[in-house]
């Protein structure tokens, strides 16, 4: 499931990891570093909101 | 050793902080003909959907009984067992007498469950065979002080039979006495039976002899039956006067329908009066005058109109709500069976409690929270007139400001708002505060605790700061601390050191009110960190060579240009919705399904937000302004030297710590690499949303404050994404127009730009050099003495088109 950062709109999408926190493709967001922010605007995890 | 039950999924004790532990009654076929319908019909799924309403309205475990004439008790329990033990997160009092029935469902239960009930009615057979089963299972049970005689009337025969069952279930079986629930049995004292007369103070006084002469059992209580065959509404009021009662002699947990239980506090003087008279029986009248006094009193069973709802719960739910409608009516209503200023303590700062509740739960947003906020302070002014100005005396104060050179008041204004509405005394004093006038104004005004606020990260270390001017100084308040650059982390390690007095982190306006209560309860503790192995990632590229080679683009102008007119309608086409809605706004999805949540957006934040587009085109609240300009540069190290008509103006870029080790300098070609070109801009959404922003929060309209404020700060950054796109073209680094600002949000675009006091260059100062190059003063901005630029609503970057350019934190 996709989600959205509710502080700059960025969305974490398995899909497509994310390569700006050297995430590989199909990891699912709750599986990600606990440590894990968001790669524009640092916001942490609890910023973010479900998309599907 | 403390008593719990259990489901799969959670324990709950059984002396909960603040009893009673609630347990739901309504899954019985004899009590609810909901659910005696749907067992009747076998459609399993309606029973299941009236545990989990019981559950949504404050039930923590469900009672479950399916004895009823015709039916096969076994066969419906093992089938309603296995779907409430799945599908629903409460334990479960399973409500048989049954031994068989028991032996046949215990296994089943993968928790922890409480037998309802064992007695003496044959003698001890049952009994022995359940407590058998109770100490097997672990299980908890329900006793009635019921013998073959008959059921105990009087407190001495409750007694003896609970101590028969007590020898019996502890001496004999080895039940453990928490685990004992006495259901020492109440009757109706609305039948205008004498003999019945006092039949709750034989159930109080029971409660209190077997409290003292069996200790460490536990009670549970049948609280309705009190007031059988009395009128709903009033049975409402007597009954929740009734549980108060036997709380406060000891009953743990109450069997009741958790929907229809009233705070005390919420029932008013006249109300409990009548109640206690008829529980005491304080005279012969007192059923009479009773049943006179709720004469009015109607109620619908559970789909009460707002007319028929007690007025203190009518003001409940105006508060739960954000309703301001009829808000005078009811009050003066209100007035002529309360003191104002009990109205104030009992029945609204409660209900803001429950709202803030809800908030923590995530079962309410934020922009209900201050529509509930806005009913607080309008009851409240209805209320000055007729009651002396909330005594300040007694109240705990706050002394609130915004750091030094920070301008940013939103945060601090929320938690004013919330504060206050919840009772609490705020002195707000402002924006850019120096240490000296806190203080000053700290001892002045005598206040119990002192928050500060910066948005800034110069904000944040300028608090660490202070912390130890305050204690030179000698304050003795706690500080509590809020603001976007802040961690917990920071805090602990930097301010709490500083100051002797607790020092506490705020992570929202909801933490400040958390942080006041446990002040209040001489609970506040300095936040505390802990160095976990948890590291905080920091996104960034990842490559480490970057591309020489690349040209500077065509630039269409050396200098800088001002353009005034800007048609605001453009700036919308580039707003981040997800920021704007989700982020400023607090509409997030939290708990709500997706599709729930698209109903909210399309009832709720889209009119809003066509409401606040309309009429800030209309009013002409947007006055979008830009300069901005392209010039020569070199690159050295970690400094970009940028020619402007003869001079050199220096930009110092700071360097990643770390690999890769970036810098924005480096982007940019060296001289004796050929040059470059950059650009920077400054623009500006003007002043007079700013002002407009300031008089609602003046005139307590809390929800459009937020609401206008947070359009505002994402309108600015929608001019920076539309000036940013026009320069790429200009540049021709890009061909014409975007339709996607999805993409852009995520940098889809070449190149990066970069804002001043932003991790990639967190330094506010570069806006001097800035501010040199392109005069925005023309455009109306300036500067404050620690480099941020007023308005707020405005905002600078430099324009990098290095391909590799995106995003970095040093």
């Amino acid at each position: 499931m996709r989600y959205i950062c509710t502080c700059c709109g960025y969305v974490y999408d398995p899909a497509k990891g994310d390569a700006m926190n050297n995430v590989a493709v199909g990891v699912e967001f709750a599986d990600l570093p606990e440590g894990w922010v968001c790669p524009l605007c640092y916001a942490t995890q609890d910023k973010f909101d479900p998309l599907d | 050793m403390k008593a719990s039950v259990a489901s799969l999924y959670q324990a709950v004790e059984l002396n909960q902080d603040i009893p009673p532990l609630l347990i739901g009654e309504r899954c019985n076929p004899n009590g609810s003909k909901a659910f005696r319908d749907a067992l009747l019909a076998e459609d399993w799924e309606g029973c299941l959907t009236l545990g989990l309403d019981q559950e949504a309205r404050g039930a923590q475990v469900l009672d479950l009984c399916v004895a009823y004439a015709g039916r096969d008790e076994l066969q419906d329990m093992t089938t309603l067992v296995k779907l409430f033990s799945n599908s629903c997160k409460l334990p479960l009092m399973l409500d048989s007498t049954s031994p068989e029935t028991l032996a046949a469902i215990l296994p089943l239960y993968p928790g922890r469950a409480i037998i309802n009930s064992i007695n003496l009615e044959d003698g001890g057979a049952n009994l022995d065979k359940i407590c058998q089963l109770a100490k097997k299972y672990g299980a908890a049970v329900v006793a009635l002080t019921i013998t073959e005689e008959g059921m105990a009337l009087t407190a001495e025969k409750k007694l003896a039979v609970a101590k028969q069952i007590y020898q019996l279930a502890v001496a004999k079986h080895g039940l453990r006495p928490q685990d004992i629930l006495f259901d020492l049995l109440t009757f109706t004292v609305g039948s205008g039976d004498e003999t019945m007369r006092d039949a709750a103070l034989q159930t109080l006084e029971a409660i209190k002899l077997v409290t003292q002469q069996l200790p460490g059992v536990g009670f549970t209580l049948g609280v309705s039956n009190i007031s059988f065959g009395l009128r709903p509404a009033a049975r409402k009021v007597l009954n929740s006067v009734f549980l108060h009662e036997a709380v406060a002699l000891g009953l743990n947990t109450a069997i009741v329908d958790a929907a229809k239980v009233l705070p005390y506090a919420s029932i008013s003087d006249v109300d409990r009066e009548k109640c206690l008279d008829l529980l005491y029986n304080r005279r012969d009248s007192a059923l009479m005058d009773f049943i006179e006094h709720f004469e009015q009193a109607v109620e619908k069973d559970d789909q009460t109109s707002a007319e028929d709802l007690r007025v203190e719960e009518q003001l409940r739910q105006k508060v739960l709500q954000g309703n301001k409608e009829g808000l005078e009516d009811l009050l003066s209503e209100l007035r002529g069976r309360w003191k104002p200023l009990d109205i104030v303590n009992n029945l609204l700062v409660p209900a803001m409690r429950e709202v803030g509740d809800l908030f923590g739960r995530g079962e309410l947003l934020l922009p209900f929270v201050l529509q509930s906020a806005e009913v607080m302070k309008q009851s409240v002014a209805l209320l000055e007139p007729y009651m002396e100005k909330l005594a300040d005396e007694g109240r705990t104060s706050i002394l609130l400001a915004t750091v030094a050179g920070d301008v940013h008041d939103i945060g601090k204004n929320l938690v004013d708002i919330i504060l206050t509405n919840n009772g609490y005394k705020v002195h707000n004093i402002g924006i850019k505060v120096p240490a000296e006038t806190i203080i000053a104004k700290a001892k002045e005004l005598r206040v119990d605790v002192v928050g500060l606020s910066g948005l800034l990260v110069k904000s944040a270390l300028l608090m660490k700061d202070n912390m130890a001017q305050f204690q030179a100084a000698g304050l003795t308040q706690p500080v509590l601390l809020g603001g976007a650059a802040l961690t917990e982390k920071f805090v602990a390690q930097d301010c709490v050191p500083n100051y002797q007095q607790p020092v506490v982190y705020c992570a929202d306006a909801f933490a400040g009110l958390k942080a006041i209560r446990e002040f209040e309860a001489g609970k506040l503790a300095a936040t505390t960190w802990e160095a976990s192995t948890l590291v905080a990632n920091r996104p960034g590229p990842q490559q480490e060579v970057l591309e020489r080679s690349q040209e500077p683009p065509e630039v269409p102008f050396l200098g800088r240009r001002m353009v005034e007119k800007i048609d605001p309608e453009v700036l919308f086409d580039y707003l981040n919705n997800a920021a704007l809605f989700r982020g400023r706004w607090g509409y997030r999805r939290g708990k709500l399904s997706k599709a729930e949540y698209d109903q909210l957006t399309a009832e709720t934040v889209i009119p809003l937000f066509q409401r606040l587009k309309e009429q800030a085109l209309a009013e002409g609240w947007l006055q979008p302004k830009v300069v901005y300009g392209y010039f020569d540069c070199v690159s050295e190290a970690e400094n970009l030297l940028v020619a402007d008509s003869g001079c050199t103006k220096v930009f110092s870029f700071p360097r990643q710590s770390t690999a890769p080790g970036l810098c924005i300098a480096d982007y940019f070609r060296t001289a004796e690499e050929g040059g470059d070109k950059v650009s920077f801009f400054v623009v500006t959404i003007g002043a007079a949303l700013a002002e407009k922003t300031k008089e609602l929060y003046e005139s307590d309209s809390y929800h459009d404050y937020l609401m206008l404020h947070g359009l505002g700060v994402e309108l600015t950054d929608a001019l920076a994404e539309y000036w940013h796109e026009l320069m790429r073209i200009e540049m021709g680094l890009q061909k014409k127009q975007s339709t996607d600002i999805q993409a852009y949000v995520a940098q889809g675009y070449r190149g990066s730009r970069y804002g001043f006091g932003y991790p990639s260059c967190p330094d506010l100062e570069a806006h001097e050099p800035l501010f040199e190059l392109l005069k925005p003063e023309e455009i109306g901005v300036g500067l404050t003495e620690s480099f941020e630029m007023v308005p707020e609503m405005s905002t600078s970057a430099i324009v990098v088109h290095h391909p590799q350019a995106k995003y970095f934190a040093v």
